[in-house]
């Protein structure tokens, strides 16, 4: 009976154990790194460039101002070793590099950085800062065309090295992950052929036509319940409608060009600062990573507990300390040197009010009115 | 019935243990230190007034006499008598209490209390004590958490308790660093009080220093910091 009981708690005690190592286990999931970003670093890329193709096949791209990954918690801020107003910059930043790589290809058509999303797009990139620092970046990216096809959904992880710095005008340090994008993206569109990408080129124009006048160009599409749109129809040659629907196109593709140019400036603004930023950064976190390693090594000065041996704890504390403050303190130069720039470039497009994205829904709106005016359509219908 | 058997006497510690990390989730021990809604502003320069801070020596002597008493308590338990002389040895197990840790603390509370000049700027979430010839204390709050700082070389935890910040730094070797900042009620005065644990004293050592608020000199520029340029200086003044 007695030994009944104890066989009774032992199995008890091994199903709490079970229970709380699995609890643990779980915590221990949730502190460990994200693993999103443990993907393999992507080397060394040769771009690869496309000697000659046919115009039908240069699809248009728009790259999306990425979202900078910022955590809501501010409280996570520092401890993720995240200066939200860097991150913001660097949002801005890469898209545009990104962009010129695409160009060096050769294999599209005009490649714009878009403040917002645009569902019309022939091609639309868009990207997630998923770290970003001196030493590591690791970015979302997807890739969907006017169809709503998927062409790249990946993480991409890239490393530097010594000799990756200080960059030079027409590079990066992390060029490497851009090429390994751009090789994806033509790897994906060198998979279709010219009648699939006519049919997203065609389909591109109809969604823009239909978000102007759903009763005119709605009929001319179909989306299956994947979202997949395909055309069910084409419009008559010459159909003065869809003439309308192209000019209004060219004159949102004018207002990008300009936004597409601030995005470019500040580009070429913040290149020289960023890099130097990025530059600090790794030379920073190296010599935090030896310094520890050589304090926690090296021979003790005096007894535990006497002045000369307290004094070598803290003098070795304050080191590290002062090293990572000087950096918070390089943060706040990049914000007095860069920010000043993107702000002053946001403001400045056809003295609309507000952000690049906010004067971009602007403009969109007022070129659907006149469309409407046009037509006679039902604004925004 | 098997009593020695070790694998259940594992699990049974094991057991144990898991319950102690299970039962208290870290966000519940944490939430009832950090009310930033009483938290208060100690923005501004601020300068040493010696006249009403501590002295380190007057502090030193009540140390030695805090830990005579312990010694001389601990010798009475044990039945050894000892002479209250001014030459009676101090000590305490091992090293502790030895002459020489005793003066360590001292002279360490001196080391980490040097600064004369303090410049402290803080927002909502955050505060940045920039001390003269030491590394700045920095600090982020949020509702319901300590912010903690982790080094191998040592760990920061910092946060208010009612209308006081409290910055604790717990270093390799048993030493503790510990400093309390409140504001007198008129807004002119700062004490901040330091406190240095070490594992081989028994007692831990405090000094009060006091800073009154200070205009700093219109050197007629103002600068700032660039990476590309470094520090930048202009002569207009700063917006």
């Amino acid at each position: 009976m007695y030994d009944g009981k104890i066989q009774v708690s032992w199995r008890a005690a091994a199903a709490l154990a079970l229970c709380c190592l699995v609890t643990l286990a779980a915590r221990a999931q949730q502190w460990s790194p994200d693993p999103a970003l443990a993907v393999p670093p992507v080397g060394d890329v040769t771009l690869r460039v496309e000697q000659s193709v046919p115009e039908a096949a240069l699809l248009d791209v728009g790259l999306v101002i990425f979202n900078p990954g910022i955590p809501i918690d501010e409280s996570t801020h520092s401890k993720l070793g995240i200066f939200p107003e860097i991150r913001k910059a660097e949002a801005q930043f890469m898209p545009v590099l990104l962009r010129q790589v695409l160009l060096a290809t050769n294999a599209w058509g005009v490649v714009r950085v878009l403040p917002d999303e645009q569902a019309s797009t022939e091609l639309m990139v868009s990207g997630r800062i998923l770290l970003s620092n001196g030493s590591e970046l690791v970015l979302q990216v997807s890739a969907r065309d006017a169809s709503g096809k998927v062409w790249l959904d990946k993480t991409y992880r890239d490393l530097t090295t010594e000799r990756d710095y200080p960059g030079s005008e027409d590079s990066d340090p992390f060029i490497d992950l851009y090429r390994q994008v751009a090789n994806d993206l033509l790897a994906y569109r060198q998979s279709l052929d010219s009648r699939q990408l006519r049919a997203i080129r065609q389909v591109a124009l109809l969604r823009y036509a239909a978000s102007l006048s759903e009763d005119a160009f709605g009929s001319y599409l179909q989306q299956d319940p994947e979202g997949i749109y395909t055309l069910v129809r084409l419009p008559a040659q010459g159909d003065p409608m869809l003439a309308r629907v192209e000019r209004i196109r060219n004159q949102e593709h004018l207002f990008v060009d300009t936004v597409d140019e601030q995005y470019v400036k500040i580009y070429e603004e913040m290149a020289p600062t960023y890099t130097l930023w990025r530059q600090y950064g790794r030379e920073q976190a190296l010599y935090q990573q030896e310094y520890e390693a050589r304090a926690q090594n090296r021979d003790r000065i005096g007894r535990r507990g006497t002045f000369p041996a307290m004094e070598q704890t803290y003098n070795t504390y304050k080191q590290i300390k002062i090293q990572k403050q000087d950096l918070d303190d390089m943060s706040q130069g990049f914000n007095n040197e860069v920010t000043p720039t993107v702000m002053e470039a946001s403001g400045r497009v056809f003295r609309l009010s507000g952000t690049l994205q906010s004067q971009y829904n602007e403009w969109r709106s007022i070129l659907r009115d006149i469309f409407a005016l046009e037509t006679g359509a039902p604004a925004g219908s | 019935m098997n009593t020695a058997n070790p694998y259940r006497l594992t699990l049974v510690l094991l057991s144990v243990l898991c319950l102690a990390a299970c039962s208290s989730p870290p966000q519940q021990r944490r939430a009832a230190i950090n009310q930033t809604d009483r938290a208060v502003n100690f923005s501004g320069f601020w300068e040493l007034d010696y006249s009403q801070s501590d002295n380190i020596q007057d502090n030193l002597n009540a140390l030695v006499r805090d830990v005579r008493q312990q010694s001389q308590q601990r010798a009475q338990a044990s039945g050894v008598y000892q002479s209250a002389g001014p030459g009676m040895i101090i000590g305490g197990p091992g090293d502790t209490n030895s002459g020489a840790s005793i003066i360590g603390l001292a002279q360490m509370a001196d080391l980490v209390t040097q600064s004369q000049l303090l410049e402290i700027t803080q927002d909502e979430h955050k505060i940045r004590v920039k001390r003269e010839e030491d590394y700045a204390l920095t600090c982020e709050f949020y509702p319901g958490q300590y912010h903690t700082v982790e080094t191998p070389l040592g760990r920061e935890i910092c946060g208010w308790e009612q209308h006081q910040l409290i910055f604790k730094t717990l270093l390799p070797e048993g030493l503790t660093i510990q400093q309390v900042l409140s504001l007198a009620p008129d807004g002119q005065r700062l004490n901040i009080a330091t406190t240095v644990i070490s594992d081989r004293v028994t007692s831990p050592f405090t000094v009060n220093r006091v800073y009154v608020h200070y205009v700093p000199q219109d050197d007629g520029y103002s600068c700032k910091m660039t990476i590309s340029k470094g520090r930048v200086c202009t002569t207009e003044k700063s917006r």
